[in-house]
């Protein structure tokens, strides 16, 4: 695996995107017990599938892009990205010295990211299945329950956002052989508009069943799961077009 | 999840008839970028025909989400786009198109939108029902500002808007206010959009 | 039993409260107290005789609602005749813990009788009650506020009688040791003492009780939870909450009102031991009586609640909308239960309060990340050569980027899990350590400056030998290491070679 990172850093960007991205790990899903109060489940049943080791990256967006012009910066339908898409590129098919070829791509909306995916025969994986391999750390397959790994997420999220992104897949990868799910970007999920929240995070137990056509806002069942709290909190604020500095996205697919 | 490329670059020839011979040849010029048809979408509405949502384009539309099986907020919608007919003269509302798009395309299948139409007395001139493919709806969401979540009994929660397009399907208004009492500030918005050219 | 928090804070705000609502007392309308700027003399000028008429039969409530207004201009006799009950019911969704209640319910019964009214309390323990109970009623003068003549063995009724002396909204609570274990376990409520002419009338009154409960259990975890003495003694609770049960006034239980009503709050403190600081987001209280008592303050946002308190709150409603009620202490709320909702319906009032009106895109200044720092991580991969300044500025990077995560970005690791880099005597004993733990991992246990370790390091495979050496290099040249330089071909070698045996497999973190 070494020796193909090794490779890849040391191909020109065009070039290394000709394997068509990352590798792919399967997982075998199950039952998982999500920090979420889910009103209708209380344990998630996850199908099978894969995920992409490590989030998507410049060279390989930018690949895409030049397939697909339609999905270039100066050329893409305003409804289906804001302006600062792909700002962080020298051009519309440039990347020059702010956009390292292996740095993960951030600035892409949901559009961008599902075409993407859908470009590699795949999708955005689920937010249930995001947090399901999320829950990883490197010897466990569910470490929520570890303080000491939630100290370790909540310290990425007190740094603050403006120092350049290391390179996708340099951390080590967890007990699915998944990488840089956490302290690396925010990832889109096919599903993020479900997450239903109030504007205002306090509105635990909301009593205003009209404001989701049935359903008040939906709550946090494990309290100290900071890190799922903060992507709900993150993605529920987030319109399908939008971009930020820091969201990236992987793709996840069926499995055969 | 609909197919970027392939609508854009290789829409098989049978689908690309079926959408324009449907409606009327949309206007020449340039779509604008900031339309809501630049998102492809072919819609299967009450009485079983298909069409690419972009042959709305030319008449402004309320466009609103929903389900037919919804008990809440959902008949609350279709009473919102009955106000805002109410609300206008004739020769406004013969301008003026209302659409409502279905989040649930396994079961709002034609016949269930031809009988909440027929139920609710929806002038067929004016009103379309229709659902998106399955794997459309989450991105006709997406452009509509809709947020949604299927629940495992088959209901949704989801929010509720009425949003107003211009002839170009551009948004120009958006209300969250949905029942007989209208918002008078998007009812403002629509009688301006039916002025305009 | 009187509780004696925050006594100077409150005698400030006492000593406002006559001066600012000295002269508002006439505005409130006809049946309230002028508040002029003396006093209403106390329990000397209490009492107003003897009872008059037929005896008064207590209407006693369950949380939320409160009795109405006694409607009386004289004295009388009430009979209260108040149940204890113990039992097990939920504190939280799937999670039970045993109550010791009055009258079935945490908190208990509101009482509600006038200044002057002499009440015949009858105190009736359950046949089945594991436990004697007694009450303490914090409106009553006289010894123990009626412990000592009500202590009541199971199944089993004491009777007392009393006058009440001073108007105000106080708490009874049992006091038979471990008092504190009684108070945890939901034993108090309210009883309100009308002044004369009665409060102002409002639209809607609510009652709620905030207290804190000690489980050995964690916060939310299932099953029957026990009482835990040590957490309450150490002031230490699971669950913070209104009216004994998380969620008890949220969703379908919520406290209801239109807009244009206003709305009252009786709010008690239970405790056993947490003060609260009682505020409900997006409302404003127009009148405060703070602690319970005579005087009120106006326009006040969050109100202290001494354990062992109350407050009475009044708030006109104008926006319809969902308010939470919270205990200010903010982690109570979010982590430990203290939350209910009122939920206000109504028009809207866009003229008040107009929702979101923008959600735009905001450019900022324009400023990318650091150039230079994106040239040095640029760099972390490259294959030419490299100073060792160089290296240490791609290696600072890398280990912000992966390593950090555990050993922190100082290097001093996480005591007992996670071993610091920093200052290293494991480091100083054999530099060469760093690049073969990077690359082979390190299990079991070790010793660094005097502390043992037991975890499991995976090796890092995913990085190359260009970033195994920036690392490196930026280690030893960190936070007092000996310093020194590996290069590329240094770290392929000593990938290539054997890890670091220790003897031991990790115990696991």
């Amino acid at each position: 695996m070494r020796h193909i990172a090794a490779l890849l850093l040391a191909l020109p960007a065009a070039a290394a995107l000709a394997a068509g991205g990352a590798a792919w790990v399967k997982l075998p899903g199950g039952a998982f017990r999500s920090a979420l109060k889910y009103e209708d489940a209380s344990e998630l049943q996850i199908a099978p599938f894969e995920l992409q080791k490590r989030p998507v990256t410049n060279a390989e967006f930018l690949a895409f892009v030049q397939a697909n012009p339609q999905w270039r910066r100066d050329r893409v339908a305003s409804v289906l990205a804001e302006p600062r898409y792909l700002s962080q590129w020298a051009g519309p098919t440039t990347l020059g010295d702010a956009a390292q070829p292996q740095q993960p791509v951030v600035q892409v909306s949901w559009f961008a990211a599902s075409a993407y995916c859908e470009a590699q025969g795949a999708r955005l994986p689920t937010w249930s299945e995001w947090e399901y391999a999320a829950a990883a750390d490197e010897t466990r397959r569910d470490a929520r329950s570890d303080p000491a790994w939630r100290e370790r997420i909540l310290a990425w999220y007190s740094r603050p956002s403006n120092k350049a992104l290391p390179r996708a897949g340099l951390q080590a990868p967890n007990a699915w052989g998944v990488q840089d799910m956490h302290g690396l970007v925010w990832e889109w999920t096919d599903d993020f508009s479900s997450l239903l929240v109030s504007g205002d995070n306090r509105m635990q137990g909301d009593a205003d069943r009209l404001k989701f056509c049935g359903a008040g806002a939906l709550s946090m069942d494990d309290r100290e799961n900071y890190a799922v709290l903060m992507r709900v909190a993150m993605l529920s604020s987030l319109e399908a077009r939008d971009t930020t500095a820091n969201l990236g996205f992987r793709c996840a697919r069926d499995v055969k | 999840m609909k197919t970027f490329r392939n609508v854009l670059f290789g829409l098989p020839a049978a689908l690309l008839l079926l959408a324009f011979a449907a409606v009327a040849a949309p206007a020449q010029a340039p779509l604008p970028r900031d339309s809501v048809y630049q998102l492809p979408a072919v819609l299967t509405d009450q009485h079983g025909k298909a069409w690419d949502w972009r042959s709305k384009r030319g008449t402004p539309q309320v466009v609103a989400m929903f389900y037919t099986s919804c008990r809440y907020v959902c008949p609350l919608i279709v009473d919102s786009g009955k106000a805002v007919e109410h609300a206008l003269g004739p020769e406004e509302r013969a301008k003026l198109g209302i659409l409502l798009i279905s989040m649930d395309p396994a079961r709002d299948d034609p016949r269930a939108l031809m009988q909440v139409a027929s139920k609710r007395n929806l002038d067929a001139a004016h009103w379309s029902l229709a659902s998106p493919p399955a794997d459309s709806v989450r991105s006709v969401a997406g452009v509509l500002g809709v947020r949604y979540r299927q629940l495992a009994d088959g209901e949704f929660n989801h929010t509720s808007a009425l949003v107003l397009l211009d002839r170009e399907g551009r948004i120009v208004a958006r209300t969250e206010q949905v029942g007989t009492r209208l918002d008078p500030e998007f009812v403002a918005q629509v009688r301006q959009v039916l002025r305009a050219p | 039993m009187k509780a004696a928090t925050c006594r100077h804070a409150l005698f400030l705000a006492a000593a406002l409260a006559v001066a600012l609502g000295g002269c508002k007392g006439a505005q409130d309308g006809a049946e309230t107290r002028p508040v002029a700027a003396g006093d209403t003399g106390g329990s000397l000028k209490g009492d107003f005789g003897p009872p008059q008429g037929k005896p008064v039969e207590a209407v006693l409530t369950s949380p939320p609602h409160v009795p109405p207004p006694t409607g009386r201009h004289a004295p009388a006799k009430v009979i209260v005749e108040l149940d204890v009950v113990e039992k097990e019911m939920e504190i939280s969704e799937g999670t039970t813990y045993t109550f010791w209640t009055f009258g079935g319910t945490v908190p208990g019964s509101f009482i509600r009788v006038r200044q002057g009214d002499t009440v015949q309390f009858h105190l009736r323990n359950m046949p089945d009650s594991k436990m004697p109970h007694n009450i303490d009623l914090h409106g009553v003068t006289g010894p123990g506020g009626g412990a000592s003549s009500t202590f009541t063995a199971p199944g089993h009724v004491t009777r007392f009688t009393f006058k009440a002396l001073n108007a105000g909204l106080f708490v009874y609570h049992c006091a038979t040791a471990p008092v504190g274990m009684h108070i945890a376990n939901g034993m108090y409520g309210l009883i309100l003492v009308e002044p004369p002419d009665g409060l102002p009338p409002v639209d809607k009154e609510y009652y709620v009780m905030q207290g804190d409960f000690y489980t050995s259990g964690k916060y939310r975890e299932k099953g029957h939870q026990d009482f835990d003495m040590q957490k309450g003694i150490d002031e230490n609770p699971t669950y913070v909450l209104f009216n004994g049960r998380e969620g008890a006034l949220t969703g379908d239980k919520a406290l209801t009102a239109k807009t244009g009503e206003t709305v009252r709050l009786y709010v008690g403190n239970g405790g056993p031991n947490l003060v609260s600081s009682f505020h409900v987001i997006g409302e404003i209280f127009d009148k405060v009586w703070f602690e319970g008592g005579t005087r009120f303050q106006e326009n006040v946002q969050t109100t202290l609640i001494p354990s062992g308190g109350a407050a009475i709150m009044d708030f006109h409603v104008e926006v319809p909308g969902s308010y939470v009620l919270v205990d200010h202490s903010i982690f109570r709320a979010f982590n430990k239960g203290a939350l209910a909702i009122l939920k206000a319906d109504g028009a809207e009032r866009p003229d008040i309060y107009s929702g979101k009106e923008v959600d735009a895109m905001y450019i900022g200044d324009q400023a990318n990340a650091n150039l230079a720092a994106v040239g040095v991580a640029a760099k972390a991969a490259s294959t030419g050569e490299l100073t060792v300044e160089d290296q240490v500025k791609a290696g600072q990077a890398l280990f912000a980027g992966t390593c950090s995560t555990c050993h922190q970005a100082n290097g001093e690791g996480l005591p007992g899990v996670f071993p610091p880099l920093a200052k290293s005597d494991y480091i100083a004993a054999d530099p060469k350590r760093v690049a073969t733990i990077i690359t082979h991992g390190l299990q079991g246990p070790v010793t660094v400056n005097g502390h043992d370790y037991n975890s499991l390091m995976p090796p890092m495979a995913q990085l190359t030998d260009d970033e195994v050496a920036n690392i490196a290099t930026y280690v030893l040249n960190s936070w007092g290491n000996p310093g020194g330089h590996v290069t590329k071909a240094e770290a392929a070698e000593i990938r290539k070679g054997p890890g670091i045996s220790t003897g031991g497999s990790a115990e696991g973190h």
